[in-house]
């Protein structure tokens, strides 16, 4: 993908315009999204096998319910304020130890994102942007919200 | 001689003592090491939590293939290292389709019309102005290239203080949405109940939301930030 929303190839061919990008996508999901599915499959035989997953859901649970979801799902929200490729995997890995449901992911979705990566983007967006660091908890609180409303969207209606 | 002294400093560099120093991390580190590789952790019939810091535990199973016919090649069943990375692989294919899709879009103008189409709202919804457009619609593809041209606007003088903010808000939440949803979400896109394009429209909304939120809240609380400006 361009850096500037404008399109620069060599060629016109949509073939191998294709190929490009295809070739970008084999990149990425063999560099990022590979090593960061693996390692959260780790994390969360780790945590299943220690008892955390039980433990957060019974303590989240309550709380958890008002956007449909089961108490361990926080575990899923709280990785995707680190990263979230990692909360995708965590997801799916729990998706297939049957913890999660279908509805739940869709309700999930949007958070993954809205909420997704703020420490990575903190450096990378706001610190490269040079948005002062006074205002950082403000845009913080912004997507958590964000998140939060958007959950209870898709609960509500969608999911 | 000269080359022999170069030889000689060379030897004595490598084994410099400063470089050899070990803290107790070190140590600790060893230990971890040794216990994580060894296998010993499973030993412990009373004590199976011992068992996740064990590598061969980690390092988990493949799923099997029960349903022949109806199972594909990541199985049923599959944990740890072993079974994410299957599950990894199987991606792979829809997120090099979906970027060769957005790359021949992309190349016919897609982005340049998409553009078009939010420059009208910037201004009554989030008062910043449309020469911001191109820097927000980067963002939704790639939040570096969108911090950068943010920065340059800034740097110009084209954008005050508070639009600098505001953009910030825009870009932070569902940051490189485009790129990172059919990359990342497209993991989870077989199970999704509802379709596809909900969830993602939602997080395009809802970056207006934020945004709008952490205007209010500037002209509220940090209305004497930004007097100078105007």
């Amino acid at each position: 993908m361009s850096n500037n929303g404008q399109s620069k190839h060599t060629t016109n061919n949509p073939f191998d315009i294709f190929i490009i990008g295809a070739r970008k996508g084999f990149n990425i999901a063999v560099n990022n999204l590979v090593p960061n599915i693996l390692m959260a499959y780790a994390v969360s035989e780790v945590l299943r096998i220690l008892g955390v997953m039980k433990l957060v859901g019974e303590i989240f649970g309550p709380m958890m319910f008002i956007f449909g979801l089961p108490g361990e799902a926080v575990t899923v929200l709280l990785t995707a304020w680190l990263s979230s490729s990692a909360a995708v995997g965590l997801a799916a890995s729990m998706f297939n130890n049957g913890i999660l449901e279908p509805r739940h992911l869709t309700i999930l979705m949007p958070a993954f994102f809205l909420l997704g990566a703020q420490l990575q983007y903190m450096g990378r967006l706001l610190g490269v942007a040079d948005v002062p660091k006074r205002y950082w908890p403000l845009l913080m609180s912004a997507s958590l919200l964000n998140a939060l409303c958007a959950m209870l969207i898709m609960n509500w209606f969608f999911a | 001689m000269q080359e022999e002294n170069k030889e000689q400093k060379k030897v004595s560099a490598q084994y410099d003592p400063e470089q050899w120093k070990v803290g107790p991390k070190g140590f600790i580190a060893l230990i971890v090491a040794i216990l994580f590789f060894s296998g010993i952790l499973v030993n412990f019939p009373d004590m199976k939590w011992l068992s996740a810091f064990d590598f061969t535990t980690l390092t988990g199973k493949f799923g099997a293939i029960k349903a022949t016919g109806k199972a594909t090649f990541v199985g049923s069943g599959g944990a740890g290292a072993r079974g994410g990375f299957l599950f990894a692989l199987s991606l792979v294919p829809s997120v090099m389709f979906a970027l060769g899709m957005i790359e021949v879009l992309e190349h016919y103008g897609a982005i340049k019309a998409a553009q078009k189409c939010l420059t009208p709202f910037l201004k009554p919804l989030l008062g910043i102005p449309g020469l911001t457009g191109l820097a927000l619609i980067t963002d939704l593809q790639s939040t570096d290239a969108g911090a950068v041209l943010t920065k340059g606007l800034y740097d110009d003088g084209l954008i005050t203080k508070k639009d600098l903010v505001i953009m910030g808000a825009w870009q932070y939440s569902g940051a490189g949405m485009i790129a990172n949803y059919f990359m990342i979400g497209s993991a989870l896109f077989a199970n999704l109940t509802c379709a596809l394009l909900i969830p993602f429209a939602l997080i395009f909304i809802f970056k207006f939301v934020g945004a709008i939120y952490v205007r209010i809240m500037l002209n509220l609380f940090y209305k004497g930030d930004f007097q100078d400006e105007q």
